[in-house]
């Protein structure tokens, strides 16, 4: 660009800078929250989130919402602990969990590209065959037990000395951000999801990349489950429900970041632990727990607002 | 310069829709390197007969043909393989991403890392040559990371001519290039036509405005009713020759 914009750093920069005044704010006045354990455990909390919002931003990237993430993620986990309490190997139990992630993005994508459902309301008739399949399988109870550590291991383990979750989290973005800013695939759901009539001209297959982000929100949801029920020892039928909000407000204050307007990867991760510090830092201050719901509203209506501003145009047309 | 055989030729082509008849018969040779303005009224044809050309639709009678092979365009992008693109008003580029995101749209460079299958972006050389093509067409653009929305109208036909171009396009259609700029931003867009055919492309110009049509043109064809009825060099016609002989197609159409 040259030249040194304030308005430009403003706007790319400006909750970044933000969400880092928040952790400094936390790390000086709420009670433990600089302790290592802390710290470790307000980023093991976070890959779970970042992992689940990855898939979001990656569906929202191709200008799709998909709201099933979380009930998909229900079903995985359900689906993974099921055959780890039946001691089929972990192995077969995380592909289980990709699976039904890759069957329901799969369904999602067809509704939407072949049947022509809008996303909106297709992905909510996914979830809510997801969670019905879900209490289904379990019968309404939870698996839990003492599971092998080969399987719990992936979560609550360590590599190098650092948690495997942020690992898995790490990996999950690096992926994600590869796909979207280098590869030619990539560049096609941009487009897509940018201007679908100009993609579609310029001979992009758009239906194929909208199929692409539905199905990877599917399959990250499912990465996503096999983590939750790995680092918890249990599967429940709405133990991910919640964390759709927090996705998409993930995502949502994403867009206000690096890249304002537009879906983005780093955006989504750094909301994510800003999310998570926001929730862990208010509880340690002793605020009451439902403040966190008020203040994710705020966020998710703020985020769209902060951003439809500074593009000076509604580019919100879902 | 240009060889005896049309480039392009349209025969018998007809396009109706259902009882509607929006194009018929309509014989036309286009030349390598020439600039034809196709010219008429609302509702005269021209709209429908540039969806043929262009693949947007395919006709409900008669033929195409380029170079003496027979073709028939079942997309835009099909008719861009073929060495025909079309540069629409707005439609074809994505506002928000960056020119030459849009230059290289759906035909994006690769290069191998590490291992020969292993292919990424090559932005730098998708930089460096959506600038030689919009310095080829004289456009006043240097940073190529700018999102086309900040561009001025002018200025994104520039773009959305330079994917023409990055497809090696020898026949490129433009509808109505200038209907919604001002008077310095037209100007630039028929700089940019008149570089287009020194550089021995092929122009078809549909276009409301007559002084354009005699200041670019080579041969001008008027449409009426859905037919063909002028097909002649530019030659000394000034611009109100042109709109006589639309308006009397008119009278002859009613």
């Amino acid at each position: 660009m040259g030249g040194f914009d304030l308005r430009e750093v403003i706007g790319r920069y400006g909750t970044a800078i933000a969400g880092l005044v928040l952790v400094l704010f936390f790390l000086l006045f709420a009670p433990n929250f600089a302790s290592t354990m802390n710290i470790i455990n307000v980023l093991k909390d976070t890959s779970f989130l970042a992992i689940l919002a990855l898939g979001f931003a990656l569906a929202f990237t191709v200008a799709e919402l998909d709201l099933s993430i979380a009930e998909m993620a229900s079903l995985a986990a359900v689906v993974c602990g099921w055959m780890v309490h039946s001691q089929y190997p972990p192995a077969a139990a995380v592909g289980a969990a990709l699976a039904v992630g890759i069957v329901l993005g799969s369904l999602n994508g067809y509704g939407v590209t072949v049947l022509r459902i809008p996303s909106l309301i297709m992905t909510l008739g996914t979830a809510a065959i997801a969670k019905g399949l879900a209490f289904m399988i379990t019968q309404g109870v939870a698996f839990t037990g003492r599971w092998p550590v080969s399987f719990t291991g992936l979560a609550r383990g360590y590599t190098f000395g650092l948690p495997n979750l942020v690992l898995w989290m790490t990996g999950a973005t690096l992926f994600a951000w590869l796909l979207v800013k280098w590869t030619r695939t990539g560049a096609h759901m941009v487009a897509t999801g940018e201007a679908d009539e100009a993609a579609r001209l310029a001979g992009i297959a758009t239906a194929r990349m909208k199929r692409i982000g539905l199905l990877l929100a599917g399959v990250f949801a499912g990465l996503m489950a096999a983590l939750l029920a790995a680092n918890l020892s249990s599967a429940a039928p709405n133990m991910a429900g919640d964390y759709l909000l927090y996705a998409i407000a993930a995502v949502l204050l994403g867009m206000t970041m690096f890249e304002p307007g537009k879906p983005n990867i780093p955006g989504t991760v750094f909301a994510a632990l800003v999310l998570k510090v926001l929730g862990n830092g208010l509880v340690l201050l002793g605020a009451p727990y439902y403040i966190q719901d008020i203040v994710l509203g705020v966020i998710i209506i703020g985020s769209v607002a902060f951003s439809a501003s500074a593009m000076k145009k509604a580019a919100f047309k879902v | 310069m240009s060889d005896l055989a049309p480039l392009l030729s349209l025969r018998g082509i007809g396009k109706s829709y259902g009882p509607v008849v929006a194009v018929r018969e309509v014989d036309l040779d286009i030349f390598a390197g020439e600039v034809v303005a196709i010219c008429g009224d609302n509702g005269a044809g021209k709209s429908s007969l540039i969806k043929v050309i262009s693949g947007a639709e395919e006709p409900t009678a008669g033929a195409m043909s380029m170079r003496g092979e027979p073709v028939s365009f079942g997309s835009p992008h099909d008719a861009l393989e073929h060495g025909v693109a079309t540069i629409y008003q707005d439609l074809a580029l994505a506002p928000r991403l960056s020119i030459a995101q849009n230059v290289f749209m759906g035909s994006e460079l690769t290069k191998p890392v590490l291992l020969p299958f292993l292919r990424v972006l090559d932005k730098k050389r998708m930089i460096a040559e959506s600038q030689r093509y919009l310095s080829q067409l004289s456009a006043a653009v240097t940073d190529m990371t700018r999102p086309v929305e900040r561009l001025s109208g002018g200025q994104r036909q520039a773009v959305a001519i330079s994917r023409a171009l990055r497809w090696n396009a020898e026949v490129i259609i433009m509808d109505e290039p200038t209907a919604a700029l001002g008077v310095k931003e037209s100007a630039l867009v028929l700089d940019l036509i008149r570089k287009l055919k020194a550089d021995g492309r092929t122009v078809i110009l549909i276009s409301h405005n007559m002084r354009d049509v005699v200041a670019l043109a080579d041969r001008v064809v008027i449409m009426g009713a859905g037919r063909k009825y002028v097909d002649r060099p530019i030659g000394d016609l000034k611009a109100d020759d042109i709109a006589h002989m639309i308006m009397a197609g008119n009278a002859r159409a009613a």
